[in-house]
């Protein structure tokens, strides 16, 4: 059965058919050769007691008058009765009185035992009917007949109707399979072609697919005429769908571009206003340098003051538009990334510090041999603002010690700079890479707020990510990855 | 259909004669029965107490079976409840008849055995048996009983050539039977084929050869 579970519904059908006709036709075949078999050996039972009978009265007088020739005379009429092979007539007392048989072999035999009081009996054995009766002449039981029949002529008759009933099996079945394969089409085929029309449909997602109706108001059009509204609604679904996916992405691309343009005017702007204050600002420095060396005599030192402070305010406002026109710069620069060996830029940045920090005693330890691929400028600037603030951080310590290296950290690669100075609240560590954002005082560490803003922004560029990892006066770490 | 036979199923332990019998037959069937089994077989076996049949034996046997295929005439002058057989002379039964047949029935008629000293006598019988002792008489006896209903049967010589209806016959140690039909038609009675069948000869022809 596992096989057929594969077949088609076709296949399915007329083989269903063929086996409901077979079957059937088999048990009726069964049923009526039972029955005429059954009848056949009641007739044949009846038919040799008749013949049990008349060859009884026609012995009664040779038993009575002791003529065993003329019983066996009668018993001789028995050859027109081609299926007798032994008939007897015995004696009252069971002696055998006469004798025939078939081939002319004239040996007695023993009477069978019988069934008491019973004036005939008969059983099968050994493939013959055996019936014995008791003689009866006027109501007086005189002696016994005996004979036994073949059953040659039920086999013959078994044969010819498993004969008949093969031919008509085979002339039913294949009626059958003519008329499963006419009605197939009716029921199977439409079913078929539904399933082919789904398979399209499925593999090719193509839902303007249509299966054809049968026209006729039966099961399968009913599924036909569901499939086909199904795909109907499907396909307006879907292009109700696609309709807004496609508004959608064009809003976001006008917006995208509005955003673009926007950015693009915001940076323009800052970086021309940062130029631009630039000018102005170099002038009162010029200025205020030029008022300190020119008219220092005729200033008191409270003027002489005010002009160091502005002079101060001058420079420090520069600074700031610097590393504003830096990040500026940072945000629209190219990426060209390349491998190379990041510990040697680190040395350099370190060796520029050291002679910028030249009056205090730094330890550095830098691990060597570290590869990253990046863009090395970038990078330069990463390592400058984070190298540098860790000397900056540490300035109140009287051993600094500033470590760069790599490790590992949740599966990937991670660079660190980490320094043992004034560290920080590590409830503000998201604010710490925020443009203008700080957690110490100006006048305690100097700085303008937007050197960690860069270096967020670089990373973010090279798809890396950054954070930081501290506590107040216990030294900071930053890692990142790229 | 009386089969009630299963095939397969041993049949109850019981021979067909004694199932036969244990259903009440009469004395002289089991009587007739040894006789006739006897007769068949050659040797004399002896069957319980009984000894092997003597002729005469076998003869009323045959006496009394003859009633049973032989129907007599309505108007024959016999009485209605009895069926008689006579024995005209000598009696060579002894004592058979009476200790065998006599009180049995044919055809509902109770059987009287009558011994005769004249023929007139027997003319209320069915069946007369005529003694050889009568041999010489036989004549007469036969006109006397002629166009009568009565069966006649000797085992005196030539019997039916000389007006008999059946002659008793030992051939080979069995006792066989002839018979002159058209004496018997004559008298009205008829003769069942079944028992002409079993007669050695069958004349039909009255007194041919007399």
């Amino acid at each position: 059965m596992l096989g057929v579970r594969n077949y088609s519904i076709t296949k399915k059908l007329i083989g269903m058919n063929m086996l409901v006709s077979g079957a059937a036709l088999l048990i009726a075949c069964a049923a009526f050769v039972a029955y005429d078999l059954i009848t056949f050996r009641e007739a044949m039972v009846h038919n040799l007691s008749i013949q049990a009978q008349m060859a009884g009265s026609n012995s009664v007088s040779p038993l009575m008058f002791n003529d065993p020739q003329a019983a066996e005379n009668t018993l001789s009429a028995l050859k027109a009765a081609p299926n007798v092979v032994l008939a007897g007539i015995y004696t009252l007392d069971g002696r055998p009185f006469a004798t025939y048989w078939r081939g002319g072999n004239g040996q007695t035999v023993a009477l069978p035992q019988m069934y008491t009081n019973q004036t005939e009996g008969h059983w099968f054995k050994d493939g013959q009917l055996l019936l014995v009766r008791t003689i009866v002449f006027q109501r007086k039981p005189t002696g016994t007949v005996y004979i036994r029949s073949d059953l040659r002529e039920m086999s013959a008759r078994l044969k010819r109707y498993a004969g008949i009933a093969a031919m008509v099996l085979l002339a039913s079945l294949v009626a059958a399979l003519l008329v499963a394969s006419i009605f197939q089409r009716a029921v199977a085929e439409p079913i078929v072609h539904l399933a082919e029309i789904t398979r399209i449909v499925s593999r090719d997602k193509n839902y303007a697919m249509r299966a054809t109706p049968t026209g006729k108001r039966d099961e399968p059009d009913i599924l036909i005429g569901a499939f086909n509204e199904m795909l109907r609604q499907i396909q307006q679904r879907e292009e109700a769908l696609q309709q807004a996916h496609d508004e959608l992405e064009q809003r976001v691309e006008e917006r995208t571009a509005q955003l673009a343009a926007a950015n693009k005017e915001l940076e323009a702007f800052s970086y021309s206003v940062s130029h631009d204050l630039r000018t102005p600002l170099r002038g009162i420095d010029g200025f205020s340098l030029a008022l300190l060396e020119d008219y220092a005599e005729r200033l008191d030192d409270q003027g002489k003051e005010h002009l160091q402070r502005i002079r101060a305010a001058t420079q420090r406002m520069g600074m700031l538009i610097d590393d504003l026109l830096n990040l500026s710069r940072m945000t629209r620069a190219e990426i060209r990334k390349e491998s190379f060996d990041i510990s040697t830029i680190a040395h350099s940045v370190v060796e520029s510090l050291q002679e910028a920090h030249a009056k205090r005693r730094i330890e550095f330890w830098i691990e060597d041999g570290l590869e990253a691929n990046a863009d090395p400028r970038l990078l330069r600037v990463v390592l400058e603002n984070l190298l540098g603030n860790a000397c900056k951080f540490t300035s109140k310590r009287t051993s600094a010690r500033v470590e760069f290296g790599k490790m590992h950290r949740n599966g990937s690669t991670a660079y660190f700079v980490r320094d043992n100075g004034a560290g920080f609240d590590p409830a503000y560590a998201d604010r710490l890479f925020g443009a203008f954002q700080r957690l110490h005082g100006a006048t305690e560490f100097p700085g303008t707020g937007v050197g960690l803003a860069t270096v967020q922004r670089i990373i973010h560029r090279h798809g890396g990510q950054i954070w930081a990892e501290g506590e107040v006066e216990k030294g900071a770490a930053f890692y990142f990855t790229l | 259909m009386t089969g009630k036979h299963i095939r397969g199923m041993e049949p109850f332990q019981c021979t067909p004669a004694r199932c036969v019998t244990s259903s009440g037959p009469s004395r002289l069937f089991r009587f007739v029965a040894v006789v006739v089994a006897c007769a068949v077989i050659a040797a004399p076996i002896l069957y319980g107490q009984q000894s092997n049949p003597t002729e005469y034996e076998v003869k009323a046997a045959y006496l009394y079976n003859f009633g049973k295929f032989v129907e007599w005439p309505a108007k024959a002058r016999t009485a209605d409840d009895s069926f008689t057989i006579c024995v005209l002379g000598q009696d060579p039964f002894g004592t058979t008849f009476d200790t065998t047949i006599a009180g049995e029935n044919i055809n509902g008629k109770k059987v009287v055995i009558k011994r005769v000293a004249k023929p007139q006598d027997a003319l209320s019988c069915r069946i007369l048996f005529i003694s050889s002792s009568e041999e010489s008489r036989l004549k007469e006896i036969v006109a006397t009983l002629d166009k009568t209903s009565v069966l006649t049967v000797s085992d005196i010589p030539q019997f039916t050539r000389r007006g008999g209806m059946i002659q008793f016959v030992v051939e080979a140690n069995k006792v066989r039977f002839e018979v002159n039909l058209a004496i018997a038609e004559r008298a009205g009675l008829i003769l069942s084929s079944q028992l002409l069948k079993v007669a050695i000869s069958v004349r039909r022809s009255p007194q041919a050869g007399d």
